[in-house]
């Protein structure tokens, strides 16, 4: 599909919903273009939110192929439902809260032990790779690595909830209101499961200072 | 300042600040907090140590495919029979349901079954009460036909020197 920038639409309908969301994002008019079968700007929001989706996912599910597959996931569903699509809420927070509900089914389901290619498997792969191309930086790298592993263990070993709630908050830097939407619950709650959550992480990696 | 450590309400002040999401007038006014408190300095220093870690933390890139997956993930869904989206669209929604908007359905199948019930119950009590009638008269009637008998029986004879 030919990314070609979205054109206004000439639907009355459309128009009429652009006007009430004209206060929102530019992302939700993408998406009501799309709900008017207009596939050039489901192309515009793959390629604005790919990313970010994929990153989220990766860092939820430590591990690239499911993150991947989840995201597919993710954007085949947005798909699927933009005939129902309603502009209630900025488009982040529907497609986080996707992205967020199949993640956390995912960990729930415990898919994690389902024989996967581990992010650990990859470090030591990583690291013999790069013992042979670059020996002169091999401690600097290896101590790199070393410290990546220990954050992503950190993040890893909070709750399910307490994950999505930071991975949401410091890398995708949605609002309170945003994160509390995808995790269905309330502004104070994910207050609550932001603090819990970084004071682990602070214990956690408090000997990584200085 | 009411001091983030201390009340629960400010405390997102602490991670907004880490965050650098906060107005220069709030985080001017928070940098004089933290000079006059210990607490919350070290509390700030151990989350800007933890948003450094976090910082370092790269995703994997992209898959190049990526795109090229989707598309023909979602052409072989169009291509896909009507009754096949239909099913995908009930047990694959984009969210799931809220339980509550789940159970309206089941709630109001019950209630229109009460009601039902009701509107034919009054019939089922007309159609009781004639058996009952009929059971009473016929009860009438072994009595009556047990007092014919004693009518037509003849009466005993007194015995005999009983006077």
């Amino acid at each position: 599909m030919a990314l070609i920038p979205a054109q206004p639409s000439a639907n009355p309908g459309v128009k009429k919903d652009m006007e009430a969301v004209a206060s929102l994002d530019r992302d939700t008019e993408l998406m009501i273009r799309v709900r008017a079968g207009d596939d050039t700007s489901f192309a515009l929001l793959l390629e604005r939110h790919r990313g970010p989706v994929i990153h989220f996912l990766y860092r939820m599910v430590q591990n690239p192929s499911v993150s991947e597959e989840l995201a597919q996931e993710v954007f085949l569903r947005v798909y699927r439902s933009r005939a129902t699509y309603e502009p209630t809420a900025k488009f982040t927070t529907w497609l986080f809260r996707i992205a967020t509900h199949l993640a956390l089914n995912w960990v729930r389901d415990g898919k994690k032990e389902k024989g996967q290619e581990s992010l650990d498997e990859q470090v030591v792969d990583g690291v013999d790779r790069q013992v042979r191309d670059r020996q002169p930086n091999i401690e600097q790298e290896m101590l790199q690595e070393v410290k990546m592993t220990e954050v992503r263990q950190a993040i890893e070993a909070l709750p399910a909830k307490q994950r999505a709630a930071v991975l949401m908050h410091k890398y995708e830097e949605l609002e309170y209101a945003q994160i509390a939407r995808a995790l269905s619950c309330s502004e104070s709650a994910v207050k609550s499961l932001l603090f819990r959550a970084y004071e682990s992480l602070r214990s956690r990696l408090a000997h990584m200072a200085g | 300042m009411n001091c983030p450590t201390k009340r629960n309400e400010d405390a997102e002040i602490l991670l907004d600040y880490c965050a650098q999401t906060l107005s220069p007038l709030q985080t001017a006014e928070f940098d004089v907090h933290l000079k006059q408190c210990a607490d919350c300095s070290r509390l700030v220093e151990a989350q800007k140590e933890v948003w450094g870690a976090l910082e370092a933390w790269a995703p994997a890139p992209v898959s190049v495919n990526f795109d090229v997956r989707l598309y023909a993930r979602i052409a072989e869904e169009q291509a896909a029979p009507a009754w096949q989206l239909w099913l995908r669209r009930i047990f694959q929604p984009a969210l799931p349901y809220p339980l509550w908007k789940s159970a309206v359905p089941l709630i109001a199948a019950c209630a229109l079954l009460a009601v039902g019930l009701t509107v034919r119950m009054p019939e089922a009590t007309h159609a009781v009460q004639p058996q009952l009638r009929a059971d009473k008269v016929d009860i009438e009637q072994v009595e009556q036909a047990l007092e014919d008998f004693d009518i037509l029986t003849p009466p005993a004879q007194a015995p005999a020197g009983s006077m």
